[in-house]
């Protein structure tokens, strides 16, 4: 069953063909909640999203992709929930332990990377609000410049400005050891 | 990947730094039961917010269910009252988690309380009155709740004709006002002190007056609604304040006080023109301003 059979059945009220559109988005569902700042919160932000993504289903244009209208919703939970604690968005995720076993006969060379990895974002957590939430959707996320226009609400010309001052930005913070 | 220069060692790090970074996530079956036992007792996409699901456990107007998106208008069973279509922002607004998510979910307590949060700071969320009363349903069309407040949109209602001061309502010395609640009690400068201050309902409420009949309301505004306000035509306005939005009730209407244990709608008296908005997780509501202009000035000298 791909998406759009699964989104024909669930407008037809199968909750079935819904239940398996969330299974196969959860995690990148998460994921994005999480990197765009949701914290401890993603899990609600997520199971939010995916109720309210529903109940808008039959707004969804049939032939785009539904990824990005997922994750669309998903960003504006996030986005609202920020806003109601009046808190800025803030990059919470941790490097994980696939980083400490990139290279298990490599010790040293395995902490150089980690300390790497760990400057980098730190450096990310950092960047100015627009120019993180760019940097996520573009590297973290792997989304499109196009998918990252549509999931952050922007125009595609400030996907391109913030990525490119994103990354300029960290060029100069972690510049030295890019060279 | 920019599309104006190559794919560089910096872009392939972030690449790499993405996918070795740790985004912990419940197993994705547990989600979509989740969302599942949500919906099952919720509606359709055609029907969206038309449909009444089982009756409400609790006359709470916290579990009213069928709550329409604020950006949906056109798919709310009613006419949506003015005010959605200007929300803040073009978003879904956030609804209450029915009762399943509560039960599937309970380690987690704080999550509903949370989620009021969301709701009652981010958008306007309209509700459908689909539990209401048979009389509820005949009066009222529909329910904003906002800072803490319900604000129950219909036909033009009846003044209250006696007043009723808030449960457990006390004079105190105004200066003395920021020690009796649980939240920061914040003064307009455009007013400066007040002349009298009351607390009320166990310090959920600080209350100020000033000599010319105007008067501020302060209370937690992150839980469940605490004032609701019945209102005819003409609807609320939104009015800017700060990077807020704060709503403008421009006609004297009931309002009254929502009972923290059942819910029950306490009617108070009849109050005047009315600014209404939130700061943080405090509710706030200005009576007696005369103007919107004047309330959103006195508003936004808060200190």
């Amino acid at each position: 069953m791909d998406d759009d059979e699964a989104i024909g059945r669930s407008l037809a009220g199968d909750l079935s063909a819904y239940e398996a559109l969330v299974t196969r988005y959860s995690a990148l569902a998460h994921r994005t909640a999480a990197l765009l700042g949701a914290g401890d919160e993603a899990e609600d932000v997520v199971q939010e999203a995916f109720v309210k993504a529903f109940r808008h289903l039959s707004s969804f244009r049939r032939d785009a992709p539904f990824r990005p209208w997922l994750l669309r919703i998903v960003a504006n939970e996030t986005h609202n929930l920020n806003r109601s604690r009046g808190r800025r968005s803030e990059l919470t995720a941790r490097l994980g332990a696939t980083a400490e076993v990139a290279a298990p006969d490599d010790p040293a060379g395995t902490a150089v990377a980690t300390d790497r990895r760990a400057r980098l974002l730190d450096a990310v957590r950092r960047l100015p609000e627009r120019e993180r939430q760019a940097v996520v959707c573009r590297y973290f996320l792997q989304l499109s410049e196009a998918e990252t226009a549509q999931v952050l609400d922007w125009p595609l010309g400030t996907v391109k400005s913030s990525t490119h001052r994103g990354l300029a930005r960290l060029r100069e913070g972690v510049g030295g050891e890019l060279a | 990947m920019s599309s104006h220069e190559s794919f560089d060692d910096l872009e392939a790090r972030l690449l790499d730094l993405g996918a070795s970074l740790d985004v912990p996530a419940p197993p994705p079956a547990d989600v979509a039961a989740a969302v599942r036992t949500r919906l099952a007792t919720g509606a359709t996409p055609e029907s969206a917010s038309g449909t009444a699901p089982e009756p409400a456990p609790e006359p709470a107007p916290g579990t009213a269910p069928g709550t329409a998106p604020g950006t949906a208008p056109g798919t709310a069973p009613e006419p949506a009252p003015e005010p959605a279509p200007e929300t803040p922002a073009p978003k879904p607004a956030p609804e209450l988690a029915p009762e399943p998510a509560r039960k599937r979910r309970p380690a987690r307590p704080g999550i509903r309380r949370r989620r009021w949060t969301v709701v009652v700071a981010v958008v306007l969320a309209v509700v459908a009155v689909t539990a209401a009363t048979p009389q509820g349903r005949a009066a009222v069309t529909a329910i904003l709740r906002y800072a803490g407040i319900e604000l129950r949109l219909g036909e033009t209602p009846a003044p209250v004709i006696t007043p009723t001061t808030l449960p457990g309502e006390r004079e105190v010395e105004p200066r003395r006002l920021g020690s009796l609640v649980a939240f920061t009690v914040r003064t307009p400068a455009a007013l400066g002190p007040p002349s009298a201050a009351t607390v009320g309902d166990d310090g959920r409420v600080a209350s100020m007056f000033w000599p010319d009949g105007i008067r501020l309301d302060q209370f937690d505004g992150t839980m469940e609604p605490f004032f609701f306000k019945r209102l005819g035509p003409p609807h609320p306005q939104d009015v800017p304040l700060g990077t807020t939005t704060a709503w403008w009730i421009g006609g004297s209407h009931p309002l009254g006080y929502i009972e923290r244990d059942d819910g029950t709608s306490v009617p108070l008296r009849q109050a005047a023109p009315t600014l209404i908005w939130q700061s943080g997780a405090v509710g706030y509501r200005l009576e007696g301003a005369g103007t919107k202009e004047r309330a959103a000035e006195i508003a936004a000298s808060l200190r």
